[in-house]
C-alpha cells in the first residue's frame, strides 16, 4: 500500500513533466507553424472530457460519449447544410436531439448495474455508426458527410477558437456552480456509496438519468463544434477508440474536480503533437507510440493514482473556520417540517396509531427465511430496542423497513401509511432516517458535508436556482449549512466538521452517521449497533444522547449487542431469534422471558 | 424484402443452418472465455478481445512463418492466449484486488491494456489483414446429398469438432474437478472460498488460464472462417461476445453456448433472406443486447435478481 502510494506520487510528477516538455515542444512548433487547428481541437477535446467527467463523478463509466458525439456533429451537418439554419441555431436543436436519445438509452440502462450500463453504451456507440452508414440520403452513409455527398460545408470552417473558448468558459461557470450545489452533492453521494444516498432521500436513478443527459448534451456540443471544424464528417470519426480516447481525458486528468478532464485532454491532445513532431512518422512504432502511452497512462493511473492526475484536497477550500453564530440550535430549513427544539417534550397524541406497523411480513433468500411472518406496532415517542443473536434477521428487518428490500408477504405501514414497496428514497422522504452496522460514510466527503447531504430532501433548489445564482439558492445553502452544524454541535462533532470522514475514528463516525440520519427530520430513527466501536464513555454518552432524542419526540429503534445499553434506553423491547418474533415487551419482562434466555444461552 | 424463391428452397435453409452454426460456434467460444472470467471475478475484461487478435497473429506466426501443421498452430495459439491472459490477471487486475478500490477501474485497467495491445500488433503486423497458408485444410468441401446439396468447409468441420470439446472439456472441468469446485467457490464468495483453505489467488491464475485458451482457440477459429486476420479484428468479435454474454446472463456458462449459436444463427440468415442484409448485420447484435436489456436484464437463462440499483 505505502509502495503504491510513492509510484502514484512520482507517476504525478512523471505525467505533469510529460505535459509541460509537449507544451514546451507544442509552443516551440507553433511559433514556426501558427495555425490554430490543434489548439481548436484542444478545445473541443476539453469539452468531451468534461461530458465524461459528469458520468464519472457519478459513478457512471458510460462509453456513449463518442456515439453522442456523433449524433451532435450529423445533426447540425444536416441542419446546417441540408435546412440551411445558421451553425448557432443549429448548436441548441443537436444539444437538445442529444438530450432526448440520451434520456432514452439512459432510462432502461441506468436501473442496472454498472456493468450493463458500461456494455450498453459500448453497443450504443456502434449502432450510431450503423444507422450513420445505412442511411445514406440522410447523412452521406459510408462517404460520410462532405461535399460529394451534399453537404457543402467543407469550405465553410465555421468553427471559430473565440466560440470554443467562450463556450468552455460556460461549462466551467456551470460545472463551478454544480459543484457546490445540492445537485452536484447529491451526484458525489451517489458516486462514493448510492445506498447510502438513497436512503438519505437522493432518488439514484433521477440523479443517474440526469448526469448522463448532461453527458450526452455536452458531447452533442462538441461534435458540432468538431464537425464544422473538420467541414467533413465520417462515420470513421466516432469509433470506439474515441470513446476511449474520451474516457482517457476524464481518467487521467481526474474524475473528482472538473479541471482533471480539461488537463487530461491538455495532456492527450499536445503529447501526440509534439511527438509526431520529433519522431516524424515513417516508423510504424513510433506512430503507434501516442497510443501506447495513452494505454499505458490509462492503467498506471487507474492502479497508482485513484482518481487521476489533478485531485486538489476537497477539504483545503473548505477548511474555514466556523462562526458561533453560524451555528442553528433549532432553525429548520423548511417550515413543514418539525424544527428540532433542544429540551422539549412533543409527546404522542391521545389517540395514536403506531408510527411504525408491520404485518405479517417474510422475506426469504433462495431457501433461507431471513425474516418470518413478523409483525409488530411502535408506537410513537418511544424507545424499541431490538435485540437477538447474531443472523436473527434484526439488520434485513431495518432493511426491509427503509426499502432497501421488499418483503416477500406482508405490509409495512408508517403512520398508518403503506409504504411497502416504495423505493428507500421516498421512504427516507417520508421520516424515516437510519445508520448502518458497517458504517456508509461518503468517505471523500467532509463531516459537514455528510450531514448536508442529510438535507438533501428539504433543501428546496435546482439547477436553475444554483446555475442562475437567484437568492433562494444561497439562502437555503446557507440554512442546510447552519442546521448540519447545529447537528455536529449537540453530537459534540463540531471540531470535525472540515474533515474527511475517512479519517474520523469508528466511534465518530458512528455519531456522524447519526447526524447525517437527523438531518433528515425523521419521525423514525433505525440506528443499527451505533454503539459498536465506541468505548464505555462514548456509549454511555450515546445512550444519554438516544434518551434526549426521545424527549424531543423521536422514535427510535435501536440495534445493539450492549444489552446494558438497549436495558437503559428501551421503552420496549423486540426479541428475534431465526427470523422469528419470539418476545416483545418491557425490558424486565424480556430479561424473564425463558424463550429470549434459552435463545440467548441454550436449553439448560 | 425478404426473397420468395429462397424461402422455398431446402437445400438453401440447411446450408444456411450450417454455416450459422459455424459462426455461432466460433461467438460461443469466444464468449466462454468472456462469461467465465465475469463470473468468477464479476469483471468485465475488455482486453479479452485483444488476447483473442494476438492468438490469431500468434497461430499466423506458427503455420505461415514456422510452416507447422494446423494442429500445432491451434495448441500453440491456445497456449499463448492462456499465457497473455495470465499476465493481465497480474499486471492489469490483480493490483485493483484489493479493499476500497473503485468497482469500475478493472474495466478502465483492462481497456488501458487492450489499447496497447491493438496498438503493438498495428506496429508489429501493420494494419493489413494476413491470411492463413492455404495448404492448412483441404480446400474442396464436403458434400452432403451431391454437389448440389449442403456445402460443409473442413474448416467448419473443424470449428463445430473443436468447439464442442472445448465445451466438453469446459464442462467438465468446471463441474467434476476439483480445481472446478475451486473455481465455483471463488465465484460464489472470494472471502468466504479463502477462509475455507482456497488459494482465492491461485484459482483466478487459473480461471484467466483458461479463459485466455478460449480465447487462443477462438482466435484461431475465425481465422478459419473468415481467415482474415488483422489488428481491428479483436473490436468486430468484442462488441458480438458482449451481445452473447448479455443474451445467455453474464456469467453463465450455458447461456454464452446458446447465446452464440443463436447470434451466428440470426446473422447468417439475415444476411440470407433480406436485401442488403450484409449492412444489417452488424446491428443485429446490438438489437438484441438492448432488446435483451429491456425486457429480461438477466439474460434468456439468467434468474438472480440483476436490479441492484
Amino acid at each position: 500500500m505505502r509502495t503504491k502510494r510513492t509510484v502514484g506520487v512520482y507517476l504525478r510528477y512523471i505525467l505533469y513533466g510529460l505535459l509541460a516538455v509537449s507544451l514546451a515542444a507544442y509552443a516551440i512548433y507553433f511559433t514556426q507553424n501558427p495555425n490554430v487547428n490543434d489548439l481548436n481541437r484542444f478545445l473541443i477535446n476539453a469539452i468531451l472530457g468534461l461530458s465524461i467527467f459528469v458520468t464519472l463523478n457519478t459513478g457512471l463509466l458510460s462509453l456513449a460519449n463518442a456515439g453522442f458525439m456523433a449524433i451532435g456533429a450529423y445533426s447540425s451537418a444536416i441542419l446546417v447544410a441540408k435546412v440551411g439554419l445558421p451553425l448557432f441555431l443549429s448548436l441548441p436543436l443537436a444539444m437538445l436531439i442529444c438530450g432526448i436519445v440520451g434520456l432514452l438509452i439512459g432510462l432502461p440502462v441506468l436501473r442496472l448495474t454498472d456493468v450493463y450500463l458500461a456494455i450498453s453504451t459500448l453497443g450504443f456507440g456502434e449502432i450510431v455508426r450503423v444507422i450513420i452508414v445505412t442511411t445514406p440520403d440522410l447523412t452521406g452513409g459510408a462517404t460520410g458527410a462532405n461535399l460529394s455527398t451534399g453537404f457543402p460545408f467543407e469550405r465553410m470552417r465555421q468553427t471559430e477558437t473565440w466560440m470554443l473558448v467562450l463556450f468552455l468558459a460556460f461549462l466551467i461557470y456551470l460545472f463551478y456552480w454544480l459543484d457546490r450545489s445540492k445537485t452536484g452533492r447529491a451526484l458525489r453521494a451517489i458516486r462514493q456509496n448510492s445506498g447510502a444516498a438513497a436512503t438519505m432521500g437522493i432518488n439514484v436513478v433521477y440523479y443517474r438519468n440526469l448526469a448522463f443527459v448532461m453527458s450526452a448534451v455536452i458531447a452533442g456540443a462538441a461534435g458540432v463544434f468538431y464537425a464544422h471544424q473538420i467541414g467533413s464528417i465520417d462515420n470513421n470519426d466516432f469509433r470506439f477508440s474515441k470513446a476511449v480516447d474520451i474516457l482517457s481525458y476524464g481518467v487521467l486528468g481526474g474524475t473528482t474536480h472538473w479541471f482533471g478532464p480539461i488537463l487530461g485532454a491538455g495532456l492527450l491532445t499536445v503529447l501526440p503533437v509534439s511527438l509526431r513532431e520529433v519522431f516524424g512518422t515513417s516508423v510504424a512504432f513510433f506512430t503507434q507510440l501516442p497510443v501506447i502511452i495513452n494505454g499505458l497512462a490509462l492503467l498506471l493511473v487507474v492502479i497508482f493514482l485513484p482518481g487521476g492526475l489533478f485531485q486538489p484536497s476537497r477539504y483545503r477550500h473548505k477548511e474555514m473556520p466556523i462562526n458561533e453564530a453560524e451555528i442553528a440550535d433549532d432553525v429548520a430549513v423548511s417550515k413543514e417540517s418539525p424544527p428540532l427544539v433542544e429540551g422539549e417534550a412533543v409527546g404522542p397524541p391521545a389517540d395514536a396509531l403506531p408510527l411504525l406497523e408491520l404485518h405479517d411480513v417474510t422475506r426469504t433468500f433462495g431457501g433461507i427465511t431471513a425474516v418470518d411472518n413478523i409483525s409488530f406496532g411502535i408506537p410513537q415517542g418511544i424507545i424499541c430496542g431490538l435485540i437477538g443473536p447474531n443472523g436473527s434477521g434484526k439488520t434485513t428487518l431495518l432493511n426491509l423497513i427503509t426499502g432497501i428490500y421488499h418483503p416477500n408477504r406482508g405490509r409495512i405501514l408508517l403512520s398508518g401509511r403503506d409504504i411497502t414497496g416504495l423505493p428507500p428514497h421516498l421512504i427516507a422522504k417520508l421520516g424515516i432516517g437510519r445508520t448502518y452496522q458497517n458504517i456508509r460514510l461518503f468517505n471523500d466527503m467532509t463531516v459537514l458535508e455528510n450531514v448536508v447531504v442529510g438535507h438533501h430532501a428539504r433543501i428546496k433548489t435546482n439547477l436553475f436556482t444554483t446555475w442562475l445564482r437567484l437568492p433562494q439558492e444561497r439562502r437555503q445553502e446557507a440554512l442546510a449549512r447552519q442546521e448540519a452544524l447545529g447537528l455536529l454541535k449537540r453530537l459534540g462533532l463540531l471540531g470535525f466538521a472540515s474533515q474527511p470522514a475517512s479519517k474520523l475514528s469508528y466511534g465518530d463516525q458512528r455519531r456522524v452517521e447519526i447526524a447525517r440520519a437527523l438531518a433528515l427530520h425523521p419521525a423514525l430513527l433505525l440506528l443499527d449497533e451505533p454503539a459498536a466501536g465506541m468505548n464505555d464513555v462514548e456509549t454511555a454518552l450515546l445512550a444519554e444522547f438516544i434518551l434526549t432524542l426521545k424527549r424531543q419526540g423521536y422514535t427510535v429503534v435501536v440495534i445493539e449487542h450492549h444489552i446494558d445499553l438497549i436495558m437503559q434506553v428501551s421503552n420496549e423491547i423486540i426479541v428475534l431469534n431465526f427470523g422469528k418474533k419470539i418476545a416483545q415487551d418491557v425490558p424486565v419482562e424480556v430479561q424473564q422471558n425463558a424463550q429470549v434466555v434459552e435463545a440467548y444461552f441454550g436449553q439448560e | 424484402m425478404v426473397d420468395a424463391s429462397l424461402l422455398t428452397n431446402p437445400v438453401y435453409l440447411l446450408q444456411n443452418l450450417v454455416d450459422g452454426l459455424a459462426r455461432g460456434a466460433v461467438y460461443a467460444v469466444f464468449a466462454l472465455g468472456f462469461t467465465l472470467i465475469f463470473g468468477v471475478l464479476d469483471i468485465v475484461n475488455l482486453a479479452h478481445a485483444s488476447t483473442f487478435m494476438w492468438c490469431a497473429f500468434a497461430g499466423w506466426v506458427v503455420m505461415s512463418l514456422l510452416n507447422m501443421p494446423l494442429i500445432v498452430g491451434l495448441l500453440a495459439s491456445m497456449l499463448f492466449g492462456g499465457l497473455v491472459a495470465v499476465v493481465l490477471e497480474f499486471v492489469a487486475f490483480r493490483p485493483l484486488r484489493q479493499e476500497g478500490a473503485e468497482r469500475l477501474s478493472p474495466m478502465i485497467s483492462s481497456i488501458g491494456v487492450s489499447i496497447i495491445m491493438v496498438s503493438l500488433a498495428e506496429a508489429a503486423f501493420s494494419a493489413q489483414t494476413k491470411k492463413f497458408p492455404s495448404g492448412v485444410l483441404d480446400p474442396k468441401p464436403l458434400y452432403i446429398g451431391g454437389t448440389d446439396g449442403v456445402r460443409v468447409s473442413w474448416g467448419q468441420l473443424l470449428i463445430v469438432v473443436v468447439s464442442i470439446v472445448l465445451m466438453v472439456a469446459l464442462g467438465y472441468l468446471i463441474r467434476r474437478t476439483r480445481t472446478g469446485m475451486a473455481i465455483r467457490a471463488v465465484a460464489y464468495s472470494q472471502r468466504a472460498a479463502r477462509l475455507l483453505g482456497i488459494n482465492v489467488n491461485r484459482v483466478v491464475v487459473i480461471t484467466f488460464f483458461v479463459g485466455g485458451v478460449l480465447a487462443g482457440a477462438a482466435g484461431i477459429l475465425i481465422g478459419l472462417l473468415t481467415n482474415n486476420i488483422s489488428p481491428s479484428m479483436g473490436s468486430d468479435i468484442e462488441l458480438r461476445g458482449l451481445a452473447v454474454v448479455i443474451l445467455g446472463g453474464l456469467g453463465n456458462i450455458e447461456g454464452a453456448v446458446v447465446g452464440g449459436l443463436l447470434l451466428g444463427l440470426v446473422e447468417t440468415f439475415t444476411i440470407a433472406y433480406f436485401d442488403q442484409g450484409s449492412d444489417y448485420k452488424d446491428a443485429i447484435a446490438f438489437i438484441i443486447l438492448f432488446l435483451i436489456l429491456l425486457i429480461r436484464p438477466n439474460g434468456l437463462f439468467g434468474r438472480q435478481e440483476a436490479n441492484r440499483a
